[in-house]
């Protein structure tokens, strides 16, 4: 059927204005251009690169403040129960002369658990129930990690059995013995004695 | 072109090879000023590339070829404030001193067609270049422009009653 809207003699002489093309130059960076490879991996490695910078600083952050709690929690002042205001200021002169004290705190983190005792965690002589880790939800992280210190009597026996585990018995016997210094009172269950006696 | 999408080049090559003439000609004689019309070109091939992943079959491959070309120049009328370039001088070519009568009034009869197409409003010049280079349909001319068919179609007729009394002085 013919086109009610085209007219032959027009298209004729439109035809004769000429039928150029393209340079050969412009298709063949045009073809090239088409046999590239579309960058379909850009966006999603940029957004993953962002994500994985965003975790690990906000990992980076939190572990900070989890070793700044730990840390808080097991310094020797924060483990006994709060004192009178006279002891206080007893406990300040020590700290000020030279002492022996092993496995001391940094000095900024003493510092802060003298300035501000309400906010440290709880004296490790409550009972065990009673005795709230700093961080909770992390004690899996810490239990893991056998060099790092405990945070509740659990976590410490806890300790105490994978040094066990792992064969370390002379390290086990002797935080055994601390932990018994410390907790005088704690009752250990059947089971977890069996974990933690020496073989 | 899902063919090319699917990564198939000899895809794209058929299909450059089949449109690159009235594409290139539609815009040539749009903006008529050669090298703006290949940079013109190469863009609207470089769109046509760089969309394939996001091409669906929803019109034929020509009416979305022509509607990314029409989008294209409209950007290009917008800048330009939609005002008309003179022809270039390999239009209006004067005629050689020696060229025999007939041929010397079928130049100038061509030059006035040229000149009619190139006075012609944008939109009616563009509906006319589309029916004439792509062969589409008035109604995917519409689809094209963005306009409905009857206003393609009555862009389509007012061009070609001009271009016919053109062709009539002569």
């Amino acid at each position: 059927m013919a086109d009610p809207e085209r007219d032959a003699r027009v298209a004729e002489r439109y035809r004769a204005l000429g039928r150029e093309q393209p340079a050969p130059e412009l298709d063949a960076a045009i073809l090239a251009a088409s046999r590239r490879r579309p960058r379909r991996w850009a966006v999603p490695v940029s957004i993953a690169a962002v994500v994985v910078l965003a975790v690990g600083v906000t990992l980076r952050v939190q572990m900070e403040e989890r070793k700044d709690a730990e840390d808080v929690a097991l310094s020797p002042r924060v483990m006994q129960t709060p004192a009178p205001a006279d002891e206080v200021a007893r406990q300040s002169r020590r700290d000020s002369a030279p002492a022996p004290a092993p496995a001391s705190p940094p000095a900024a983190l003493e510092s802060r658990a003298q300035a501000a005792p309400e906010a440290a965690a709880p004296p490790a002589e409550v009972s065990a129930d009673r005795a709230e880790p700093a961080g909770r939800a992390s004690a899996g992280v810490a239990v893991g990690k056998l060099s790092a210190p405990p945070q509740t009597p659990e976590q410490w026996l806890e300790r105490i059995a994978k040094l066990r585990d792992a064969g370390k018995a002379r390290e086990a016997d002797e935080s055994l013995a601390e932990f018994k210094r410390r907790y005088p009172d704690y009752r250990i269950s059947e089971a977890l004695r069996a974990r933690i006696a020496p073989r | 072109m899902l063919a090319y999408r699917q990564g198939d080049a000899g895809a794209f090559e058929t299909l450059y090879a089949r449109h690159k003439g009235p594409l290139y000609r539609f815009v040539l004689r749009s903006v008529r000023e050669r090298g703006l019309a290949e940079e013109l070109y190469q863009e609207i091939w470089m769109r046509v590339i760089e969309a394939r992943g996001r091409y669906a079959v929803q019109a034929r491959f020509t009416t979305w070829l022509y509607t990314i070309a029409h989008n294209r120049l409209a950007d290009h009328w917008r800048r330009r404030g939609l005002t008309l370039v003179e022809l270039q001088d390999h239009d209006a070519a004067a005629p050689p001193a020696d060229e025999p009568e007939s041929r010397a009034q079928g130049r100038q009869s061509l030059q006035r067609f040229a000149a009619a197409l190139a006075a012609l409003p944008e939109a009616q010049r563009e509906a006319f270049l589309l029916h004439e280079e792509s062969g589409l349909s008035v109604a995917d001319i519409a689809a094209a422009t963005g306009v409905g068919e009857q206003a393609a179609k009555s862009r389509v007729r007012y061009a070609l009653a001009k271009l016919r009394e053109a062709m009539a002085d002569g």
